[in-house]
Order: structure tokens, then C-alpha cells, then sequence
């Protein structure tokens, strides 16, 4: 008897405290969505539905920040931005979902002009209403304190400390000195200063930004991905096609997963274990619940 | 009001296309650039004159001005009348400056003077002309200080506002964005020479408080040339000289009645004379026949002396400092430095265009012959490695309009690194920023994991760059991101052969493209490792490492074909 006991309390637990369910599930560690297929838009679109749906992150009237990868001079067939297809996708849903206005902007890392309209950013949001597409201006840059392992302070762009949500959207590629780049870098684009000058601290200084600014969900772009040269690339030799976009509300679980489509492990990646290490996320794949959507 | 002339109208239009295509030498979206952009200096024949002297060749780039003289010669000097834009601006001030006696010392021959020195130079190879050209004077004021002032000005307001009132400035942003997307620069960028350029154009301003286009009639080269062409022009003035009952013409014609006979090669054509004319005997008539101003001016021992001086102009701006030479870095494409600068017409078009605000006026560095000639300063801008602008505004072909599948491979210089300063080396922390920014596919940065100790012994595994210099196109990225202050840990130095780089070692991705598109589907990481042979998918560790001795550490992983010589065989940091 003490078993139909448990699952009667479970049942009126549910009934009545449905965040207690939550609960349970969370014990089971973070869900990491893993969509697949050719159609990228359909893909982004599963993703973000086998986490609940945007409507679970954004609320009538936010103001919502999605930042992509376009920091290179590159076309997206090279790989070295975030698909424009799953930007696109991203910024209708969250419009669906009630946002009052979403914005997009990198702090790029060629010129501004060339990078927002070669990574196809431009084209894919034109005509969009309610949608931002900026050049970082130098003046919102805020000077914020961090008071972490290796940065003290920083300035991190104020239109993203600002947001009420903040999706996170990388493209997975190869980096030279991290292996691999995916959610925890992609917030460098934010970070104003001499950034590189954390390269030589970098998963600890990333964790530091990390932990002042919260993704609330990331999507990691895996339609195509960087297998060399990257954070730019350049050669198609060096893109190789995955089709898959890679969802979770756990930046660390989200880049853990996808480090595995390079065939590393997470423990390989200095970001990851430390942002591990500092409580921002699970890294153990065994603990994540993956959902293929 | 009055209603304007006919030539006053022309002036107005060509000053209004000038300040349109001035403003639009930007990167507004597009890779190629209007065509009409460098159209002002495509028709000055002192350009082709300066070009034709100094390198015995025609270019068809220069036909308009080709044109233009032919005009000149059956009109007269219709350009200083009816387009040029620095004479317009100088007839738009002039009648609010207050008049002194004319300077005496800019009469007589002065003007023959400046120019034929200037073309004669020119044929022994230093061409100078565009230090004197009046377009380039005006380009040069506007691009090196007034522009970037107003938009310096501008912008100052726009970030004043933000933090006057945070966010809100939001709802004005549609109005700074039509002014930002159409009329401002896109990053205000202050050029030395500014005072220089200022100086030139505010002391023509300033002449004229001693007559009414005193630059144009007594000082202006390309004025002065086109004078010399309209002496023959069949096109008069009548009467040829004042009337004995009404010198109303000396006050109305600002440039031809110094005495009382009219000097052709000063008219302008503005046709002032003919509504000044009470008398109604002003008009311009088709009457063929010789120069009829006394003499052929200039004199024969004018023109021997401009000669002479010439010859002797040109010697004078020969030396070069070997140091400072290696940080002469021109434009893309450019491959020899004594061609770029018998071509070069220190307009600033290219300084005006360039994305990253990469090209700057030399001062000193390519000798006092070199001034205004631009070069690449990479610590303040890179080239831009897709982009072609520079060429594509350039007059004279002196940086050549590359396709950019060219200008890609287009050598400006090499990067050298200086281990002395280089944070991997001086400080062994890691860094790779020069090699993430290097936008070679292939990186002509690349790393090697080095096991060593760091500055205070404990072990620590390092990647310390190293540049390939077969792969290495000068653009100069590298330099300007290097995160250290002030001097960069690389840095691009100039080299004598700028061949371009191999095809093979910057394959467009469009060339590339057939092979990928059946491996799109998962059989890519064996392509990737036989052309890189380094880190490809599951390549962990492995980086693309360069054999060298001192390395012990070193991770060896193949290699590209590129390894096989030593990068470094020539570099004098080792």
C-alpha cells in the first residue's frame, strides 16, 4: 500500500502544486533539446517547443535581446555566423510570444556594416516590425562589477543587461584556443573594452561575464558548424553540415551537449568545466535529460 | 532676388554633385561603389597632364579629362565658370570679404611658375601636381577636417543625449539614422595633415581679400592649364578690350580686366559682362583666328625656367629614411612604390572610402615627395579582407580596381611578431587573438602548443603564434586587434616584392563550393583533414604545428604543404 500512498500524494501533488512535478523534473538535471532536420526555421521552432514554447520565456511586452554570432565579415555558408534562418525564426517566435520589441546586435569583430549585412542578418530581419537591427553604439557600454576570478569589472553592452530575456544564440565551431565556441563565448559579443585581452584567462573571466549576465535560453546554431580554422573560417572545406539546433534554459548543459558534435567531451573545454565548476550550469551528459525534437 | 545666371546655376548643380558623390565615398551597404564617385578628378586635365608626364602612358580611366581640354580649347575655361566646385565656393564667400588692392607679388609670371615645375617634375618622375590641384585641395580640406569635425560634432550631440536622457533618445533614432545612413561618416576618423589641408584651403579663402579669384587667376595650376588651352579658343568676348566711354566690365568681371584689354586666358565664362552691360555691346561670338594677347605666354625663358626648375624639383625629395620605410605600407595591389607614386594624386578619395579607416595621409615616412600619399597604418585600421573600395575610387588607377578574389591575394606587407612584446612569449600567457582575426582561411597565424613554464615556473602548455609568410597578405588585422597598449606584439612591415599571394593559398569559396555541396552530409571531416592535415572534428589537441626545433613541447600534426619552408628563415627576430 505505501506505493499507491506515494502516487495518490503525487497525483494531488500535481493537481494542486504543479511546480512540484517541476521540481522533480529539475532533480533529473536540465533538458537539452537536440531538433534535427533539413528545414532550419522547423527545427529552431521544435526545439523551442520541446522546452515549453517561447511563451515560457517571454511575456506580453518584454523587451526581448536576441544575440547571434555575426561578428565576421563572412557569408553564411562559411559557418563562422548564426544561421540567419534560426535568428529569424528565434526573433518571430519571441514576437509571438508577446515581445514588445526584440533587438539584435554583435559587437562585431571585422567592420560593422560588412558583418551585419554578409552574415545575411540584414536581409533575413528586413521589414520586421518591432525589431531592432543596431550597430553596437560605444556610449552604452556600462561599466559593471563583477567581482570575479579574473575580471573585476567590465563594460557589458546595457541593451542586453537590460533585457527582460536574453536568448543566447551561437553557432557551434572551432575555436584555436577554446576548441570549441558555442553559448558561454557568444556573450563576449556584449563585452566592450579590449576583450581580447581575456584570452588569457578566458574560462574564467567567461564565467565571470556569464554570471552577471544570464541567457535565458540558449539555442546553439548546429545547422552548419566550423570543423577547422575557426572562430572565421573562410574555406567551405571547413563547414560541415549538421542540421540540428541544440535548446536549453542551461547554458552550461547546452554547450556541453554540443561539444560532444565535435567529438570532445565536455571536461575537454576549459569554458565549460568552469563555468561547471562556478554553478552555472550541469556538464555531466549523464545528468542532462536529452529530448530529441 | 534676382535671377540667377545660367552659369551661376551650373555652379550650384556641379557643387551640389560634388558634395552628393563626396558624401556617398562610404560603404553604404554595397561591395562595389558608384562609378561617378572619383568623376571630378577623372576630368581634370592637370591629372592627366601630371599623369601623362609622369608615365609616358594614357589610361582611358582619364578620358573625360581628355574631353574637358578639348573643350577648353574650343571654349575657353568654361570649368572654372561652370563646375569647379572650390572656384564656386570662392564666389559664394567672395562678395562678403571686403576688397584690398590686388598682391602684387602674385602677378606677372608667378603662376607659370607653379605649374610648370609641377608638370615638368612630373616628367622626371616625381608627380607632384596634386598637392596644387584645386579638387584635391577641397576633397583633401573636407576629408581630413571638416568632415570628421561635423561628424565628430554630430555624433558628441547624439551620445550627449543618451546621457542626458538614457532610452529615450530611442524615439529620436529614426531621425539620426536617416542622417547617419546619408550624410555622416560612418566612424569620424582624424587624419594628421588636418591643419595642413585646413591652411591650404582657408588661405585661398583668405586671397580673397586682396581681388575676387585670386587663387584661380593668378595662383591655380589646373587654371593656369586650362588658360594656356583657351588661348586658342575661337569662342571671344567682344569687345576684346574695355570701351573708352565705360569701363563697367572691370568691376563686374571678376577675373579677365586687370588692364583694359581683356585677358583671354583668365575668362571664366561666367557672363557677368553681358548683364553688366549697360551699353548692350558685350556679347560672345565664334571668331577663329590666334591668340591676340601680346607675346606667347608663357615667354620662352619662362618655360626654359620652369624646366630647369623642375629638373631640379625633382631632385630634391629623393631621400627616404630606411626605418620609416618599412612601415610605408600602401594600398591593396599596389606593388611597386616609385609607379604608385607617379600615379598618385593625393586626392584622399581612398582615405575618404576605407571601411576601417585603415589609410592615412603619409607625412614623412615615403620622403617629402610621398606627402598626402595614402598608407595603410594597421594599429588604427586594417584592410578589410573582402572589401575593394580603395581601388574602385581611385582616379588614376594608382591602387588598381581589383576583383576581390584578387585584392584578397593582394600583398601590402608581412607580419612580423616581436617576442620581445608578444604576450605568448614576453608574459607566456595565451593570447591568439592575432591568429582568431587573421581572416586567411588557411591562417597565415598559426599556433604551436609549447609546454614551458611561466614567469613563475609552474608548467604550463601555451600556444605561441607563428606567422607563415607565403600566406600572409599584410592586411594588417593581426596588428590592430593585438591587445596590448600602444605598440602591437605584430606588426606588418613592407616588402619590396608584392607578388600576390598564391591562388591556391586563398581559393574563393565559390571555386570550393562543387566539391562540398555531395559532403554536406557528414563526409566533410576527411575533406577538411586532407587539405589542413591539422585540427579537424575530434582533432582535440592537435593544432596546426610548425616544425621547429626550439619546440620540444611542440604538437606535431601534420602540417600543411605551406610548412614545409621555414616561415621564419628570413625573420630578423630570430
Amino acid at each position: 500500500m505505501r506505493r499507491r500512498a506515494f502516487l495518490k500524494l503525487m497525483g494531488l501533488a500535481a493537481l494542486f502544486h504543479q511546480w512540484l512535478l517541476r521540481t522533480v523534473a529539475a532533480a533529473e538535471g536540465p533538458v537539452v533539446a537536440v531538433a534535427s532536420g533539413k528545414d532550419h526555421a522547423q527545427i529552431t521552432r521544435n526545439a523551442i517547443a520541446a522546452l515549453g514554447g517561447m511563451q515560457r520565456f517571454v511575456k506580453s511586452g518584454d523587451v526581448v535581446v536576441v544575440k547571434p554570432n555575426m561578428g565576421w565579415d563572412r557569408t553564411p555558408e562559411q559557418g563562422a555566423n548564426t544561421n540567419p534562418v534560426v535568428v529569424r525564426t528565434v526573433v518571430e517566435e519571441a514576437l509571438r510570444a508577446g515581445a514588445r520589441k526584440v533587438k539584435v546586435f554583435d559587437r562585431t569583430c571585422n567592420d560593422d556594416r560588412r558583418c551585419y549585412v554578409n552574415s545575411g542578418m540584414v536581409a533575413a530581419l528586413k521589414g520586421m516590425k518591432n525589431v531592432e537591427l543596431k550597430y553596437i553604439e560605444n556610449e552604452r557600454f556600462k561599466k559593471v562589477d563583477l567581482k570575479g576570478k579574473a575580471l573585476d569589472e567590465w563594460e557589458l553592452y546595457d541593451e542586453a543587461l537590460n533585457a527582460d530575456v536574453f536568448i543566447n544564440v551561437p553557432v557551434a565551431k572551432h575555436h584555436q584556443l577554446t576548441k570549441v565556441t558555442l553559448g558561454l563565448k557568444n556573450v563576449m559579443g556584449v563585452m566592450g573594452g579590449k576583450r581580447g585581452a581575456i584570452h588569457k584567462k578566458i574560462d574564467e573571466a567567461l564565467t565571470d561575464v556569464n554570471k552577471v549576465l544570464k541567457s535565458h535560453l540558449v539555442l546553439v546554431d548546429a545547422t552548419r558548424v566550423l570543423i577547422a580554422h575557426g572562430p572565421q573560417g573562410g574555406s567551405l572545406e571547413d563547414v560541415k553540415y549538421l542540421h540540428k539546433v541544440i535548446a536549453s534554459t542551461d547554458i552550461v548543459a547546452a554547450d556541453a551537449y554540443a561539444t560532444t558534435l565535435f567529438g570532445h567531451r565536455p571536461e575537454e573545454i576549459a569554458v565549460t568545466v568552469a563555468a561547471h565548476r562556478r554553478g552555472l550550469g550541469e556538464m555531466d551528459l549523464k545528468k542532462i535529460r536529452i529530448v530529441k525534437a | 532676388m534676382k535671377r540667377p545666371s545660367t552659369a551661376r546655376l551650373s555652379q550650384w548643380i556641379f557643387l551640389l554633385v560634388f558634395a552628393v558623390l563626396f558624401v556617398k565615398t562610404e560603404y553604404r551597404g554595397s561591395d562595389t561603389i558608384s562609378a561617378a564617385i572619383n568623376s571630378f578628378f577623372r576630368a581634370d586635365p592637370l591629372v592627366l597632364a601630371s599623369y601623362l608626364a609622369a608615365n609616358r602612358t594614357f589610361t582611358w580611366l582619364l578620358f573625360p579629362a581628355l574631353l574637358m581640354l578639348g573643350f577648353t580649347l574650343l571654349l575657353g575655361r568654361f570649368f572654372c565658370g561652370w563646375i569647379c566646385p572650390l572656384g564656386t565656393v570662392l564666389d559664394l564667400v567672395t562678395a562678403r570679404i571686403k576688397k584690398t588692392a590686388p598682391l602684387q607679388v602674385l602677378k606677372g609670371n608667378l603662376k607659370y611658375y607653379l605649374l610648370l615645375p609641377l608638370l615638368f617634375a612630373a616628367l622626371f618622375h616625381v608627380n607632384l601636381a596634386g598637392i596644387l590641384d584645386p579638387l584635391a585641395i577641397l576633397v583633401r580640406a573636407l576629408t581630413f577636417f571638416l568632415y570628421p569635425l561635423f561628424g565628430d560634432t554630430l555624433r558628441g550631440g547624439w551620445v550627449g543625449l543618451y546621457r542626458l536622457i538614457g532610452e529615450r533618445r530611442d524615439l529620436l533614432e529614426p531621425g539620426f539614422n536617416l542622417l547617419r545612413n546619408h550624410l555622416l561618416p560612418f566612424r569620424e576618423t582624424f587624419y594628421p595633415l588636418a591643419f595642413l589641408s585646413a591652411l591650404l584651403f582657408f588661405g585661398i579663402l583668405f586671397l580673397e581679400r586682396y581681388e575676387t579669384r585670386n587663387w584661380c587667376r593668378n595662383l591655380c595650376p589646373l587654371g593656369t592649364l586650362l588658360g594656356i588651352f583657351s588661348r586658342f579658343s575661337p569662342f571671344k568676348r567682344l569687345p576684346g578690350r574695355l570701351c573708352g566711354d565705360c569701363s563697367n566690365c572691370r568691376s563686374v568681371c571678376p577675373t579677365s580686366f586687370d588692364s583694359d584689354e581683356l585677358l583671354q586666358e583668365e575668362c571664366v565664362l561666367c557672363l557677368e559682362c553681358l548683364t553688366g552691360c549697360e551699353k548692350g555691346r558685350a556679347r560672345f561670338a565664334w571668331k577663329p583666328g590666334g591668340p591676340r594677347s601680346a607675346g606667347f605666354v608663357p615667354q620662352r625663358r619662362v618655360l626654359l625656367g620652369g624646366l630647369a626648375s623642375g629638373f631640379l624639383l625633382s631632385g630634391l625629395f629623393r631621400f627616404r629614411r630606411p626605418e620609416a620605410e618599412a612601415r610605408v605600407l600602401r594600398p591593396p595591389g599596389v606593388q611597386s612604390e616609385d609607379d604608385f607614386l607617379k600615379k598618385c594624386v593625393r586626392c584622399g578619395e581612398c582615405l575618404k572610402v576605407c571601411l576601417t579607416g585603415a589609410l592615412y595621409p603619409a607625412i614623412a615616412q615615403a620622403g617629402v615627395e610621398g606627402i598626402y600619399t595614402p598608407v595603410v597604418t594597421p594599429r588604427l585600421g586594417y584592410c578589410e579582407f573582402n572589401c575593394t573600395l580603395c581601388g574602385q575610387v581611385c582616379p588614376t588607377a594608382a591602387i588598381p580596381s581589383l576583383p576581390v578574389a584578387e585584392k584578397r591575394r593582394a600583398v601590402i606587407g608581412k607580419a612580423h611578431l616581436d617576442k620581445n612584446h608578444c604576450l605568448p612569449f614576453a608574459r607566456r600567457t595565451n593570447c591568439i587573438v592575432c591568429e582568431e582575426h587573421c581572416p586567411i582561411p588557411q591562417k597565415a597565424i598559426r599556433s604551436e602548443i609549447v609546454e614551458t613554464l611561466d614567469l613563475e615556473g609552474k608548467p604550463i602548455s601555451l600556444q605561441q603564434p607563428y606567422v607563415v609568410e607565403e600566406l600572409c597578405n599584410g592586411c594588417g588585422i593581426c596588428e590592430n586587434v593585438c591587445p596590448l597598449e600602444g605598440k602591437s606584439g605584430i606588426e606588418v612591415l613592407a616588402v619590396k616584392d608584392r607578388t600576390p599571394l598564391k591562388r591556391a593559398a586563398i581559393a574563393p569559396p565559390e571555386a570550393r563550393s562543387t566539391h562540398k555541396k555531395e559532403s554536406g552530409t557528414g563526409t566533410s571531416e576527411d575533406a577538411a583533414g586532407v587539405t589542413e592535415g591539422g585540427g579537424g572534428v575530434g582533432g582535440g589537441g592537435k593544432e596546426d604545428a610548425h616544425p621547429r626545433k626550439e619546440s620540444q613541447g611542440a604538437v606535431k600534426a601534420g602540417g600543411a604543404a605551406q610548412d614545409a619552408a621555414d616561415p621564419y628563415g628570413s625573420d630578423a627576430y630570430r
